[in-house]
């Protein structure tokens, strides 16, 4: 069993937290721009430089009254209207929705924070907190400061949020959570005496349950730093965090009068009672029962959130057991996390053995293209397992890069590029040749071409830099190197088709129109030494083709393609 | 002054081999922290740790007073100091006060540190304990060596995972109750002065080693005998247990990592002898393997580069479990596997080096040795040097086709000699040791190779005197 699986740490990072002293630090700065709202203000926010630090903490706090305003309307805003949060869609789950209460309150000072954001950069440590709706605002915030931190060296924001209700669906949760570094970018304090963070979760909340309607349900992300009368403990599985919200919503109305009046909780007093009990070993005592480190743990976090107090009989809780379950999932969803660099060794050598494949079939002076595609011999057979499991790979890894947001994306690309677009040429040419394989088929391009070679290619285009830059290098490494367009076979075989049809007397004039276009294409690639000399190999395509071609044309028609093949140039291109 | 001597001693026993010497042993009572995680490392990686032997009682502050930063706690430390120095003769009042204040700051931080490394030992993925340090200022301090804790019950307990003594330096000075706080704080101070007083009848003590730490007891309830009596004569709460555990665990883990890669020497050894037969048919044809791989043409090449490709599958694992320090602290000093780093290194990546140049890969990602190298070499070549004890990239031989390369290319390119001849000279220096030293194969001087037919570019005058001549045929 791996480590991940033994243990629970969600005490030990509370513990950290606590002690770090950064909740003190912020709810210091809360507290002290309370004491500065106007009556008729409805947010303000404010901006603290730390002494002798490098770090700047930026607080939100909003009118109690407006508050519980807010608070009654329980809307979502769809993502489709929120231009300014488009960059955490990704392409696989494009939507979500973030609550009207808090986008409102953004709106009003997101002008302000723009400027305020273009003028700081990223080199600092901030520190972004807030009280209630205003932990909602500074959530947001920090939602706009992940767009622009994506180069190593910057510092990441830290958002820390104090009896924050939740404030996007399953959309945003997923935006959010399948990125590691974000998830943990986002701190969220909540009391079990504070109904406020799950308030929108509750299941006395009737608006909040509502499946029918248009509405999603309210979903947690990030960290949330669950704390009691007994002590605090994180959480970072977004279901965990549910079930666990959704059972202190539970056990907190057995002990209360249902209509208590709402009141803004106080986080102060519930920060200095954790800072102070660091030195204390704690009341938690577990049953001689449990033998596995990581129930312990659970059962240690439960105690100290409050939800573990009413069995003393030993009949367990179902709670710990959900838990448990949650963990494990959310665990080896992280192990089963797609880790590219594992298998690409493997992958390196099933493109060594594609590469001895191309060079055999050269010196049959055929090309591998053409190998392959008749398939003569035992080695043809052979090229069919590693093409696959190096397509397999690559589909995977650009499925995980189409799952990224748009930006981390990016940094991703570059990293794997050179390998993807040599795949693309090595590989790409095969499943050419298993199209036309297939009698009566046209069109590799818009038909038979895979989604992720389009997207490999389209990749290598945005990232502007051809990758062997002189025509002159080119030259020099041409016989070594693949052909770059890794469609230039789909091309001649339609050609050839052109050629076909030409012989059967049809479509006279739009034919003879296509294959003057692919005479230019091929001179252009020639001209640029983009192209293998393996195409002019006695027994390759493009050669029968030529064959068909110089036959229909006649010996009157004259082009440079004609000129370079007839004068056989070719041979000196190499 | 220990390590200076450890570092001597080798010295002394290679002079003198005839005298077998006691190595040093090194006591220390109370001691504050000395080095952070990487000298703990570094100890380790010799085998060294087990030279030094830490007494601490319970509560005693001193020794975790680094784990707090030296500007939270300077005007408290220096009046406790000065309430601790022996030599201090007007009676001092018992400094109350600063002893609480000392202790909890100390505490806090210590806290921060404990935890910090606990969610590390539980394998903890999120990135928020890495995230609250660019805010936070963490004591680097980390303890090494064996600690012997007093628990002031006629018992000592000894302790040799560092992971587990950081736990319990925390851990065993908490509080029980509030009330506890001011009396606790005060014998976190005096309890440095009694090691004499505790330690008096050693032989009365019971001894118990924490080292096997999976069978913990978890609950505080066991603990009328054994290990469970032990944990709770520490104080170590129910929260400290798991922590506990999961030191343990993690060496371990660290101790079956090392069993699956012992496991992988076997393919190794047929990787490597699978190169090296390929290096030797190179040669009965009077040519260099480096320059028959760069051109590829035959299936024994192609066999190779598959041979290639395996082993750095294998070494670029380990290498990973190195960078997270997923394998005991004493591998990179295992004789066996130095040697067989090295040997891989010296096989291995001239043939890297010629796919690199071979696949025009310094056009867009710059010369190999800046950009390319991958780092499961610089890795096994960090091995070597560190059991060699010399300076870094010293053992730079496995690199030499990449020098050639980039001399070539600076040579055809730029054309005038005198620009790279410093470095023409330094190399051929260097090549001169190596093939003499046997570090580097005679198959490079063969008449048709990359170097050799460089080299003749070279002008005539610096031929005739280079220290190399003798090796080519002119």
């Amino acid at each position: 069993m791996s480590q991940f699986s033994l243990f629970s740490s969600g005490i030990e990072l509370a513990n950290l937290v606590v002690s770090s002293g950064l909740l003190k630090l912020s709810w210091d700065k809360i507290s002290e721009l309370y004491t500065e709202l106007n009556q008729s203000e409805e947010i303000r926010w404010k901006v603290y430089q730390q002494p002798q630090s490098n770090c700047i903490i930026v607080a939100f706090v909003v009118s109690p009254n407006r508050t519980k305003q807010l608070l009654e309307e329980e809307e979502l805003v769809p993502s489709s209207s929120l231009p300014f949060f488009h960059f955490l869609r990704t392409k696989i789950d494009s939507s979500f929705s973030i609550s009207k209460a808090a986008v409102t309150l953004f709106d009003c000072v997101l002008d302000q924070l723009s400027s305020f954001k273009d003028r700081v950069g990223n080199s600092i440590s901030m520190i972004i907190t807030g009280h209630c709706l205003g932990g909602s605002v500074a959530s947001l915030f920090t939602l706009c400061l992940l767009k622009s931190i994506n180069q190593p060296g910057t510092k990441r924001p830290l958002c820390i949020t104090f009896g924050a209700p939740l404030i996007g669906d399953k959309g945003l949760q997923q935006a959010i959570s399948q990125n590691l570094m974000w998830n943990s970018d986002f701190l969220h304090v909540a009391a079990s005496q504070d109904l406020v963070p799950r308030f929108f979760i509750s299941p006395y909340n009737p608006n909040a349950m509502e499946i029918d309607s248009q509405i999603g349900i309210y979903k947690p992300f990030g960290i949330f730093l669950l704390c009691s009368k007994y002590g605090c403990s994180s959480l970072e599985d977004p279901e965990a965090v549910s079930e666990v919200l959704v059972a202190m919503d539970l056990e907190i109305a057995r002990n209360k009068p249902p209509n208590e009046q709402w009141h803004m909780f106080d986080y102060g007093a519930v920060v200095k009672r954790l800072m102070s009990t660091i030195s204390f070993k704690g009341i938690s005592q577990l049953s001689e029962m449990i033998e596995c480190p990581r129930q312990a743990g659970i059962v240690l976090q439960l105690q100290a959130i409050g939800l573990n107090r009413r069995q003393q009989s030993g009949d367990s809780n179902p709670l710990i057991a959900k838990l448990e379950k949650c963990e494990e999932a959310f665990v080896s969803k992280r192990k089963m996390g797609f880790d590219p660099s594992k298998k690409l060794n493997k992958r390196k050598e099933d493109m060594a053995k594609l590469e001895w494949y191309k060079k055999v079939s050269k010196s049959e002076d055929k090309g591998y293209y053409d190998s392959y595609k008749n398939r003569g011999s035992k080695k043809d057979l052979h090229v069919v397992t590693f093409k696959k499991s190096l397509t397999n790979y690559w589909k995977e890894m650009v499925a995980e890069v189409e799952r990224m947001p748009q930006k981390e994306e990016a940094s991703f690309r570059t990293r794997w590029l050179y390998g993807g677009t040599n795949y693309r040429r090595m590989v790409e040419p095969l499943d050419i040749a298993d199209y036309y394989k297939e009698n009566g088929k046209k069109d590799y391009k818009a038909n038979g071409r895979s989604e992720h070679y389009i997207k490999l290619e389209k990749w290598l285009e945005e990232a502007g830099k051809p990758l062997s830059s002189q025509v002159i290098t080119r030259k020099q490494n041409v016989s070594a190197s693949l052909t770059e367009d890794s469609c230039f076979w789909a091309h001649v075989e339609e050609a050839l088709i052109q050629c076909e049809l030409l012989r059967n007397g049809q479509e006279e004039e739009s034919t003879r129109k296509k294959l003057i276009e692919f005479e230019e294409y091929v001179m252009e690639q020639i001209k640029e030494y983009a192209v293998s000399p393996e195409i002019f190999l006695g027994g390759s395509s493009f050669m029968q083709w030529w064959k068909d071609y110089e036959q229909i044309v006649g010996t009157s028609y004259k082009s440079q393609l004609t000129d370079f093949m007839k004068s056989r140039l070719y041979q000196q291109y190499h | 002054m220990t390590v200076w001597f450890l570092e001597n001693l080798e010295k002394f026993i290679k002079s003198d081999p005839s005298t077998s010497r006691m190595p040093p042993i090194c006591v220390t009572f109370g001691s504050p922290l000395v080095g952070d995680f990487i000298f703990n490392h570094a100890l380790r990686r010799e085998s060294w740790s087990h030279y030094f032997i830490h007494f601490v009682m319970r509560y005693d502050i001193v020794p975790r007073v680094l784990l707090a930063p030296l500007s939270s706690i300077e005007p408290e430390l220096k009046i406790i100091l000065h309430f601790l120095n022996p030599k201090h003769t007007t009676p001092m009042p018992e400094p109350t006060e600063e002893a609480s204040a000392l202790y909890v700051t100390v505490m806090r931080n210590a806290s921060s540190v404990a935890s910090h490394a606990a969610c590390h030992l539980m394998g903890n993925t999120n990135k928020l304990s890495d995230t609250l340090l660019s805010f936070v200022e963490l004591s680097p301090y980390r303890p090494f060596g064996t600690y012997v804790f007093c628990t002031g019950d006629r018992e000592l307990v000894v302790v040799k995972n560092p992971d587990t003594v950081l736990q319990i330096l925390f851990y065993s000075s908490q509080l029980s109750s509030e009330v506890e706080g001011p009396e606790i704080a005060l014998r976190s101070v005096k309890d440095h002065l009694n090691y004499q007083s505790d330690l008096q009848n050693l032989e009365t003590k019971g001894v118990a080693h924490l080292d096997n730490l999976q069978g913990l007891p978890l609950s505080s309830n066991v603990g009328a005998a054994g290990l469970g009596l032990v944990l709770n004569n520490l104080g170590l709460s129910t929260r400290a247990r798991p922590c506990l555990c999961a030191a343990g665990e993690l060496e371990d883990q660290k101790w079956r990592n090392l069993e699956k890669i012992n496991k992988k020497k076997i393919d190794i050894e047929r990787g490597l002898l699978a190169l090296e037969g390929y290096k030797t048919r190179c040669e009965a044809g009077r040519v260099s393997y480096y320059d028959a791989f760069k051109l590829s043409k035959d299936t024994d090449d192609f066999n190779a580069n598959v041979k290639r490709l395996e082993l750095a599958g294998i070494f670029d694992e380990i290498k990973e479990m190195l960078k997270r320090y997923e394998l005991p602290d004493e591998f990179e000093g295992h004789r066996e596997w130095i040697d067989i780093g090295t040997r891989y290194r010296r096989i291995a990546e001239p043939l890297d080096i010629a796919n690199y140049y071979r696949h025009l890969k310094n056009e867009d990602t710059g010369p190999y040795l800046i950009k390319g190298r991958p780092k499961r070499y610089r890795y096994t070549q960090r091995w070597l040097e560190y059991a060699l004890k010399i300076s870094a990239g010293s053992s730079g031989e496995s690199c030499f086709w990449a020098e050639v390369e980039e001399l070539c290319l600076r040579t055809i390119n730029m054309g005038l000699f005198e620009d790279v001849k410093a470095h023409i000279l330094s190399l051929e220096k260097q090549v001169d040791k190596w093939v003499q030293d046997r570090e580097l194969g005679d198959d490079i001087f063969f008449e048709d190779s990359t170097f050799v037919k460089w080299w003749k570019t070279l002008p005539q005058l610096h031929r005739s005197g280079s220290c190399i001549a003798k090796f080519i045929n002119n």
